[in-house]
């Protein structure tokens, strides 16, 4: 579904990802771990056009994305839930699911897709009135990922969605995107800071360190990894 | 009677006020939509609504394209007729000019795009002042109506103290009320006007959401000027005018939208209202040459004792 390949962008000559290839199958679950500044929010970035590549390629469904001007990249079915939530403060909450079915097919489901939404998240149905600026922060994150599903996406790019959150409240997180995955059969990419977690959800891994993929594999291959067991589960030999 | 003169006067300038300072709220709205949504402070704002002014004289006076309509009420269809003509002038400066200096083409830079912005938008000021001297002429203009120089009379029942409510202005009022009104609704209800809303919130998310910022830029700046146009049509229904008077209706806009909060579009509604509430009564016991410093007197002290503006958040939004 989504092929990148030989992928390199640059911050004002400071490589922050070099030669970077990956793929997601269709109806795959893929993760990305790494530690901060590994370059995981540029790759994200680079798929949804807010930062050029300096080389390399990615197809989206066969096409050529990079060919896609930014703004037209969500029609496609692409939803990109942000690191940092950003979700619309000033906006309700309701308007901010709405924006979020911006795109042609999100507004032909928008009835059901709202549904959905309160079902998972029934928080954002009780604060529907409400200014986004006013949610805690785990509710700002809920409904970051309501408006990406609210586009009705064949892929759901979810950037760090437990940062900044209590354990309990990650742990939801987790559960509902894992939900989303199995239930809705939404394609899941997600780039994650909390490891173990994060790999245990996903079907295929990449781990990303200084803007290099250095390990790639199921989610077995990684687990085990003693590299991976050492500097990211604190698990010792 | 000493006291009833004196009440009549009142009376008839905080009527006079209130229908003034609807259409100074109007050309407010015009700039605060821009700024709102931009983040970009439009220095050509005035000029949008002397290009306004002149595009309700040549559809009603000049070359008589309303005369059908009648003297009574071809100038107010004038001045909303003004609106999408100047709308497509701003959809153009902007696809063509403004678009350059500001977007997501600037956000990311150090000064966000400020400095060009102010030399882009002086300089189409300058560009508009001095080509409208050449098309339209030096001569003062007007668009006159019947309805300028007659008068609703309404008795207060408190001696022999009448209220004189000028046809045209009342109209006048009333029109720019209408149209805040819809604007208002266009941005609260639509779905344009939600995307413009987001992508003034955070231009990268809403670009996520599949929102082009650069369009939305470009419906914001047009409906901006469109909007002051419309005041610039309305007020050229009292008031004669030269290519040049946009210097005097920017610092009115300026202080406008300042004092009602940058950024509030109702606030800016306010902000016009109240400069225009203020210029009427100073004229009671001020000369008119002093006019403004009273706007500028009691603008000053909003400003102190509240400085995020009569409807300002008192934290400027991330």
């Amino acid at each position: 579904m989504l092929d990148i390949e030989g992928f390199s962008v640059a911050y004002g000559g400071l490589r922050a990802l070099s030669d970077v290839s990956l793929s997601v199958g269709e109806g795959q679950f893929v993760t990305i771990v790494g530690p901060n500044g590994a370059g995981k929010s540029t790759l994200f970035k680079a798929i949804s056009g807010i930062v050029p590549p300096v080389s390399g390629s990615i197809r989206f469904q066969g096409r050529d994305l990079l060919a896609v001007p930014p703004a037209r990249r969500a029609h496609l079915g692409i939803a990109h839930v942000p690191e940092g939530r950003q979700v619309f403060k000033t906006l309700t909450v309701r308007e901010n699911i709405e924006m979020g079915a911006y795109t042609a097919a999100g507004r032909a489901r928008f009835a059901q897709t709202l549904e959905r939404i309160h079902e998972l998240f029934p928080i954002l149905h009780e604060r529907a009135g409400q200014l986004a600026g006013t949610l805690s922060g785990g509710e700002q994150q809920m409904l970051a990922i309501a408006r990406g599903l609210a586009s009705a996406p064949r892929l759901l790019m979810l950037d760090e969605p437990s940062m900044g959150l209590a354990p309990a409240v990650a742990d939801l997180i987790f559960e509902r995107i894992a939900q989303i995955h199995r239930e809705d059969g939404v394609t899941v990419l997600l780039v994650e800071q909390r490891v173990a977690e994060a790999l245990e959800l996903c079907d295929y891994g990449y781990v990303l360190e200084t803007g290099r993929i250095v390990l790639e594999g199921p989610f077995r291959t990684l687990i085990s990894d003693d590299r991976v067991r050492r500097a990211y589960l604190g698990l010792g030999e | 009677m000493e006291w009833e003169i004196l009440l009549e006067n009142v009376l008839n300038a905080l009527a006079a006020g209130i229908t003034i300072g609807c259409i100074y709220g109007l050309m407010c709205v015009g700039l605060s939509l821009i700024f709102g949504i931009m983040r970009v402070v439009n220095f050509a704002q005035g000029d949008l609504l002397m290009l306004g002014a002149y595009a309700a004289f040549y559809l009603v006076a000049a070359w008589g394209v309303l005369a059908f309509l009648g003297p009574e009420f071809g100038p107010f269809v004038g001045a909303v007729l003004a609106g999408p003509i100047v709308f497509a002038s701003g959809w153009v400066l902007h696809r063509w000019i403004v678009s350059r200096v500001s977007g997501l083409r600037t956000a990311a830079s150090l000064d966000e795009g400020h400095y060009g912005q102010l030399i882009v938008t002086l300089g189409i000021a300058l560009i508009l002042q001095n080509g409208g001297l050449i098309l339209f002429g030096s001569m003062p203009r007007a668009v006159r109506t019947p309805l300028s120089s007659s008068a609703w009379m309404v008795e207060t029942g408190i001696g022999d103290a009448t209220i004189f409510l000028n046809k045209a202005r009342v109209i006048s009022g009333l029109v720019a009320i209408l149209a805040v009104a819809a604007l208002y609704w266009l941005l609260e209800r639509t779905r344009l006007g939600k995307a413009l809303r987001a992508a003034a919130d955070n231009p990268t998310a809403a670009t996520y959401m599949g929102i082009d910022v650069d369009r939305a830029h470009r419906v914001a700046f047009a409906l901006g000027s469109g909007i002051t146009a419309v005041a610039g049509g309305l007020v050229a229904t009292y008031l004669s005018f030269t290519p040049f008077m946009g210097l005097d209706f920017v610092v009115i806009m300026y202080a406008g939208v300042v004092l009602g909060g940058m950024g509030s579009l109702l606030g800016a509604f306010w902000g016009g209202l109240t400069i225009g509430f203020v210029q009427q009564i100073s004229a009671l016991f001020l000369p008119p040459q002093l006019q403004n410093a009273a706007i500028f007197v009691v603008f000053l002290l909003i400003v102190t004792l509240r400085p995020q503006g009569l409807f300002g958040r008192s934290a400027e939004r991330a």
